[in-house]
């Protein structure tokens, strides 16, 4: 069994988890007699984002732990890719229109699939290359930019972008 | 509208391309909607249910919310009573935050936002004020706060990192040449001086041409007597060395003064922004990192001297230089004038690409660079677990790595430098060239004539070019540093100290020691409250002991008390006076602080001992240290009280060090004294020897201790127990333990079983 039950989950081992999507716009997670709204934490979100994900109610204790969606029946599994897409949502870059350094902090100016966005880095806040190539870009504020593959934009945001690839 | 919150719109509008408040027509429609009732605060959900980026409101006021949603005919507004609301969620992603609001059980959403974290503390803070409600504490906001909170909430991570971004760069020019002021006799000399050297530098070609037209030709053709071409010719001579007998000195007296000038004013701004960061509030030193302040007065006024001292004289030279040639040579000759100066300005804007070129590079090789200083930071503080896991080789082939990329990128700022230097001059050579080109024709008589004497003084003038076309090239970047580094020293100048005393304020002398906090409130953001009406009274010479949950506001009532913050509500009183009415310096020197991680200055055990009381003789610390369970640790150390304990006193162990900092404040002698987990990072012994050395501090003086081992509170005349903000329970230890169901008694049961 790729499920187990968190520490704060009182519930019997008996049946399966499965989760739903109710009216009240949470998701809801029911395993044995128990049920909880949850959300969704991806343990490795860049390394197996698909897999290993933690299931927390809304006092952050983890009520249950999926190794493997695929374990979940297909309604579950419906159910948790929608809150995983939320859960994981960043922003992606299509294009690198302007980068400017200012006093202390560094200004992008990107198109993303969600639209147009201008965020600002620290100076010394530099691109992180994820696991599987591609660069991710965090704010001040902490909201992240992914760049799926910089060597496949357009010439301008490869020479914008060159300094901070490798 | 307070320049704060100036500051905060001009942020939101130029770095974040959003609204910088709710929109005026909106806010009445909601208004309306709520019979007049004012919007508290409003928050910005900028994402949609499928996640694109939109604009929808959530306003909040007395009683109730508002969802606003565009829609082509203008605002959907929908508001909730405040009443319904049973419950709030928020789910935080990576950069997607879901707030949901519920009403009653198993009914749909009351209202479901979604958001991106620049928008999360608008949100939060609305959240928190529905929580509080829902709890059954109701939250008091201030009508028309509402635009500052949620502009603050908006900007200050931009704020926090950049200093003040409000500063126009010329503005900040000229604030950074006031500093020149009081120097003004030494810079007009040193301003002469320099400009002496830029017109001296002009006579000699021009002598030279002089000479050879005037003198030598003329007495090689015969039409001037030899007697009168040598005398002439001496003259020359003369004044060429008159020339650089005035040059030399007025070089000389140009680096000194202007040297001393930048030293002058970079110690002016350093002991200028040292003053101010003394005075400023805690406050400030939590938005700001430590290695950031230090730069700030040391590298940064480095920068400061640098550009004073030579990067003004240097410009503004070197633009008088150019138009001084330019103007000498079209003078004696238009024709080749205009081919010696037209080149010129594409040369400044090829210097000026190549130093935008050059900076790309570095922040390659910047970034390259801290991957390497990641590694030795790394590494290096945690060498006992590389050893300890035999991860030697792989630290060695990660470092190998890294450095052989950050020299490859070094090895490309070379490539760069190394190639445009020779090729920028040898079109500052093909100048040359081409005044000969155009000059040796008329030489030998085809054209207009040229004497040869004008084209010496040419080739001469020629060589004069190179080192202002580079200063005015590398102009830009100069100026560029220069005002980053005076925006990161005039931000803290421009920060005001949140802790002022009033005009006249009062001088308890002396302090009994009687502390009233009445129904004080306080928040760090102005809206998510740390201290929720809190009230008690204490006597001068109580001892009370602070327990409860971390994060419950025991640091905060202390921090308080100390007046390192202002209450947000309600008033703290000293002996009966209002706290913020007292000389915060005098009130301070009544006040002691033990804390958990003493902090011991670089210096002797002597100086730290007397840190608070420098007159003090030498028989009354050895009388603080020996009180203290100090003295006997410190005689055997090789140079007892005259030992240095290094950086943060890094020399002792922790126990040496918490009795230094009781022996400074027995020394101290203050009225009101604060111990915070005096004890708590020391061992069973050690803890013994300092709990008897507490006993001997706190008698006779109010004393406030926070301690999570509760053991150590048994002496304490009364015990508060602080719980989310609150006082929950205060009395003796006996009278806590005997309330059945008390947070004390169920904390004490706790620790016994752990024991």
């Amino acid at each position: 069994m790729t499920l187990t039950l968190g520490k704060s989950a009182t519930a019997t081992r008996g049946g399966a988890l499965s989760l739903e999507w109710r009216a009240d716009g949470s998701l809801w997670a029911m395993w044995g007699e128990e049920e909880r709204a949850v959300s969704v934490r991806r343990c490795f979100p860049w390394t197996e984002p698909a897999r290993h994900l933690s299931l927390r109610d809304t006092d952050e204790e983890e009520f249950a732990f999926v190794r493997d969606p695929a374990d979940l029946d297909q309604r579950s599994r419906a159910a948790l890719e929608r809150a995983l897409a939320v859960a994981g949502f960043v922003f992606e870059v299509t294009q690198v229109l302007e980068i400017e350094e200012e006093v202390e902090i560094r200004r992008w100016r990107v198109e993303t699939q969600q639209g147009p966005r201008t965020f600002q880095t620290r100076l010394d806040d530099w691109p992180r290359t994820l696991p599987h190539g591609g660069l991710l870009i965090r704010d001040l504020a902490g909201d992240l930019y992914h760049l799926v593959a910089p060597e496949r934009l357009d010439r301008e945001s490869r020479e914008l972008l060159w300094a901070f690839v490798d | 509208m307070s320049t704060q919150q100036q500051l905060d719109d001009h942020i939101i509008e130029r770095y974040t391309a959003q609204p910088t408040r709710l929109p005026a027509e909106l806010r009445r429609q909601i208004e309306h909607a709520w019979q007049g009732a004012p919007v508290q605060l409003y928050a910005l959900a900028d994402l949609d249910q499928s996640l694109r980026l939109t604009v929808a409101w959530l306003a909040l006021g007395p009683r109730h919310i508002a969802v606003a949603q565009r829609e082509s005919t203008g605002w959907h507004v929908r508001s909730v009573e405040r009443s319904r609301i049973e419950a709030i969620r928020e789910a935080p992603g990576l950069s997607a935050n879901t707030l949901t609001i519920l009403g009653a059980s198993g009914e749909p959403a009351l209202a479901l936002l979604r958001y991106t974290h620049r928008q999360r503390r608008a949100f939060e803070n609305i959240r928190f004020v529905l929580e509080e409600q829902i709890q059954g504490h109701e939250r008091e906001l201030v009508d028309g706060d509402a635009d500052r909170l949620y502009a603050e909430s908006v900007a200050r991570p931009i704020r926090d990192a950049q200093a003040l971004v409000s500063g126009r760069q010329t503005a900040v020019i000229r604030r950074l040449l006031g500093y020149l002021k009081p120097y003004r006799r030494q810079l007009t000399l040193g301003m002469a001086a320099a400009t002496v050297i830029t017109l001296v530098s002009l006579v000699p070609p021009y002598l030279a041409g002089h000479l050879i037209d005037r003198v030598v030709r003329p007495a090689q053709a015969g039409t001037l007597s030899l007697v009168q071409a040598a005398k002439v010719a001496w003259l020359a001579v003369a004044a060429m060395a008159l020339v650089y007998l005035v040059r030399q000195p007025a070089v000389h007296v140009r680096l000194r003064l202007m040297s001393i000038i930048g030293e002058w004013v970079a110690r002016d701004l350093r002991s200028e922004l040292y003053e101010h960061i003394q005075r400023l509030s805690l406050a400030f030193f939590s938005r700001k990192r430590t290695g950031s302040l230090i730069t700030r007065v040391s590298a940064d006024t480095d920068r400061l001297w640098d550009f004073l001292a030579f990067g003004v004289v240097d410009v503004s030279l070197s633009l008088v230089m150019l138009a001084g040639l330019g103007t000498v040579l079209l003078t004696l000759d238009w024709r080749l004038g205009l081919v010696m100066t037209l080149p010129v300005p594409v040369f400044c804007w090829l210097i000026y690409r190549h130093s935008e070129e050059i900076t790309r590079l570095f922040i390659r090789a910047w970034r390259k660079w801290s991957r390497v200083t990641d590694v030795l930071s790394d590494t290096i503080p945690g060498i006992r677990v590389v050893k300890a896991f035999n991860q030697e080789q792989r630290e060695i082939e990660r470092f190998g790595e890294r450095n052989e990329d950050v020299t490859a990128e070094f090895n490309r700022i070379h490539a760069s430098w190394t190639r445009f230097w020779p090729l920028l001059m040898l079109g500052v050579h093909m100048m040359t060239v081409a005044v000969w080109v155009f000059a040796v024709p008329r030489l030998l008589g085809s054209g207009a004539q040229l004497p040869v004497g004008t084209f010496v003084s040419f080739l001469l003038y020629t060589t004069m070019f190179g080192a202002p076309i580079e200063v005015i090239g590398q102009m830009a970047r100069t100026i560029n540093r220069a005002t980053t580094s005076a925006h990161r020293v005039f931000e803290v100048l421009d920060t005001e100290p949140e802790i002022r005393d009033v005009a006249e304020p009062v001088r308890l002398e002396p302090v009994h020691g009687r502390v009233t906090f009445e129904h004080v409130t306080f928040g760090y953001d102005g809206v998510r409250q740390v201290l929720r009406g809190v009230s008690f009274d204490v006597t001068p010479g109580e001892l009370i002991g602070l327990v409860g949950p971390s994060g419950g506001g025991k640091t905060t009532i202390v921090n308080l008390i100390a007046r390192f913050y202002d209450v947000s509500g309600g008033t703290i009183r000293i002996d009966g006076v209002d706290l913020r009415r007292l000389d915060t310096g005098h009130y301070r020197r009544q006040i002691g602080m033990v804390l958990q991680d003493p902090y011991l200055f670089h210096g002797t055990v002597l100086e730290n001992i007397r840190y608070g009381s420098q007159e003090a003789p030498l028989n009354q610390v050895v009388a603080a240290a020996q009180a203290a369970n100090a003295h006997d640790f410190i005689t055997k150390l090789q140079h007892g009280y005259d030992t240095v304990v290094g950086e943060r006193g890094h020399t002792l162990s922790g126990g040496e060090r918490q009795r230094v900092s009781i022996a400074r404040a027995i020394l101290h002698d203050p009225r009101i004294l604060i111990l915070d987990e005096a004890t708590s990072s020391v061992d069973t012994e050690t803890e013994r020897e300092i709990q008897q050395a507490l006993e001997r501090l706190v008698a006779g003086r109010t004393v406030f201790a926070i301690a999570h081992r509760l053991s150590t509170l048994r002496k304490a005349s009364r015990l508060f127990v602080i719980e989310d903000g609150r006082l929950i329970e205060h009395g003796t230890h006996a009278e806590l333990l005997a309330k059945p169901e008390g947070q004390y008694r169920h904390l004490y049961e706790l620790q016994l079983q752990l024991q």
